[in-house]
């Protein structure tokens, strides 16, 4: 089943743009969403859970139009935002009390269990936890209200490794049942490299890429090669380097042929986040 | 709509705030004083402080994210408004009744606490909430503007009302002289004032959802 459906989105603000962004997260899996800052990602985000009015455009989640079944809908979506906090003056179990009332399938059991797993201790205030424990919190109020579709921007941010670490496993352990499905959007590509099952690449609030996470880094090659033998490569390239040793540039499989001129290998995610920005940047 | 308004009175609102009209009601056993002020601390004091809380705590952004309709929300925080005016309001009207039985031979030159003065009360509370209630809701988070509108006319109005009660023979008498002890007259217009809160409240709140629909979080 097509857990999150994305159709077309586009958003039209003074400075910025989101044009026909769209994808699917089939359930069970986690979706890496990536882009550098600004890229729209976040403005994606608010879109799916309708925070924002999109200009055109449809999303679905579970097969039920966001904008007919948002209430419905909101029952079992769940939400982390690294950068955002809220009523960070309540203890957690004043807001816990709070939460558990919006929704119908909240479950007192689960919620414990959540709370001792993530080690939280409810008499602490909001304020006083650490990034990481702040998205386990969003995390065991998501899940205790029977939450299928996790949505987390930038949840990662901030981190440290450790922290980082221990929260990939705790999402790769959420999709083990093939019940919930997560969308995780971030910057730190090497997150990515870790736990997600697909990619989506948002670039100035165009959509550059959005599959299977091998399928997708499949899709470039990193090429070096002498500065000589640029000339006749460059204007397929995405963009390139050139250094003193010779040139690095990224190049769309499809339009690269192997010679002996040039060293290819397939990219990380960081290196096509990258080299896609020196593309723009070569623009200006 | 329930839970909305548990949230907003648990999270919200300190609890300072319910407990202000008992302090701020006190103030009408001050002997002849310009009493038109007492509700406006309501509108001077509590309301910026809670609006300013919401403001710094992402409520807007985490009531959005809730699984609530946007008519509940905006009904919800009329409601807390309303709630919080009528607590002001019937303290006040306690303490004035106090403040009559002290002093019972005062000459008033400001209105005397009888049951029309509060009537005009609920017209200026009525006023602040119509422009109060219907600019905040056009981004759901800035309450600066909003607050001072609304409060400049709750003001204006207090003022027009005391000048009139000073100017002119017919209100002097009808509120401070012999026309004070008229009940009929002066529950007629309490009964007045509280239509007027009602309908300008409602109209509020109308406008207030139409606005609310089109912000963007």
């Amino acid at each position: 089943m097509i857990m999150l459906d994305v159709k077309n989105l586009n958003k039209k603000f003074p400075h910025f743009q989101l044009s026909d962004v769209s994808f699917q997260l089939p359930q069970g899996y986690i979706m890496g969403f990536i882009g550098l800052n600004g890229a729209g990602k976040t403005t994606t985000i608010k879109s799916i859970l309708n925070l924002i009015t999109v200009d055109s455009g449809e999303i679905s989640i579970m097969g039920k139009n966001m904008n007919e079944h948002e209430v419905e809908l909101k029952q079992v979506v769940g939400y982390a935002f690294g950068n955002v906090d809220f009523y960070t003056r309540s203890k957690i179990k004043t807001l816990t009390k709070v939460f558990k009332t919006f929704y119908d399938n909240w479950n007192d059991e689960a919620y414990r269990h959540y709370i001792q797993k993530f080690k939280l201790i409810e008499d602490k205030k909001i304020a006083e936890l650490s990034t990481g424990m702040k998205v386990k919190y969003s995390l065991a109020l998501a899940l205790s209200h029977g939450a299928k579709l996790l949505i987390l921007d930038e949840p990662t941010s901030g981190l440290d490794p450790a922290a980082r670490d221990d929260l990939l496993d705790v999402f790769r352990e959420l999709v083990q049942d093939g019940e919930i499905s997560i969308l995780f959007s971030t910057h730190i590509t090497s997150d990515l490299e870790k736990c997600a099952d697909y990619i989506t690449y948002i670039h100035e609030g165009h959509l550059i890429n959005s599959a299977e996470k091998e399928e997708f880094v499949d899709k470039y090659r990193l090429i070096n090669g002498k500065v000589e033998d640029l000339e006749p490569i460059k204007d397929r390239m995405i963009s390139y380097k050139v250094t003193s040793f010779g040139f690095t540039g990224l190049i769309l499989a499809e339009n690269f042929t192997p010679s002996p001129a040039f060293k290819s290998a397939i990219p990380n995610l960081e290196e096509i986040m990258i080299y896609y920005s020196k593309k723009e940047a070569a623009h200006v | 709509m329930y839970n909305l308004l548990l949230k907003e009175v648990r999270l919200g609102v300190n609890p300072f705030f319910f407990v202000l009209p008992l302090i701020t009601g006190a103030l009408m056993l001050v002997p002849g004083w310009l009493y038109f002020i007492v509700p406006l601390y309501f509108c001077m004091i509590t309301i910026p402080n809670i609006f300013g809380g919401y403001k710094s705590q992402n409520d807007l952004m985490f009531t959005s994210m809730l699984p609530v309709n946007k008519k509940n929300v905006v009904q919800a925080k009329v409601l807390l408004i309303v709630l919080l005016e009528v607590l002001h309001v019937v303290t006040a009207m306690i303490y004035g009744k106090i403040s009559l039985s002290l002093y019972p031979h005062l000459h008033y030159i400001f209105f005397k606490p009888t049951p029309g003065f509060w009537g005009l009360t609920l017209v200026m509370l009525a006023l602040f909430n119509l422009f109060f209630i219907s600019m905040y809701f056009k981004t759901a988070y800035k309450y600066g503007a909003a607050t001072l509108v609304a409060s400049t006319v709750a003001v204006l109005f207090a003022v027009e009302a005391e000048w009139l009660g000073i100017q002119n023979q017919f209100v002097s008498d009808l509120f401070k002289g012999s026309g004070s002890t008229d009940g009929l007259t002066h529950y007629s217009i309490l009964f007045t004032g509280v239509l007027i809160f009602a309908a300008f409240t409602f109209i509020a709140y109308r406008i207030a959802y139409q606005r609310f629909k089109k912000v963007e979080v």
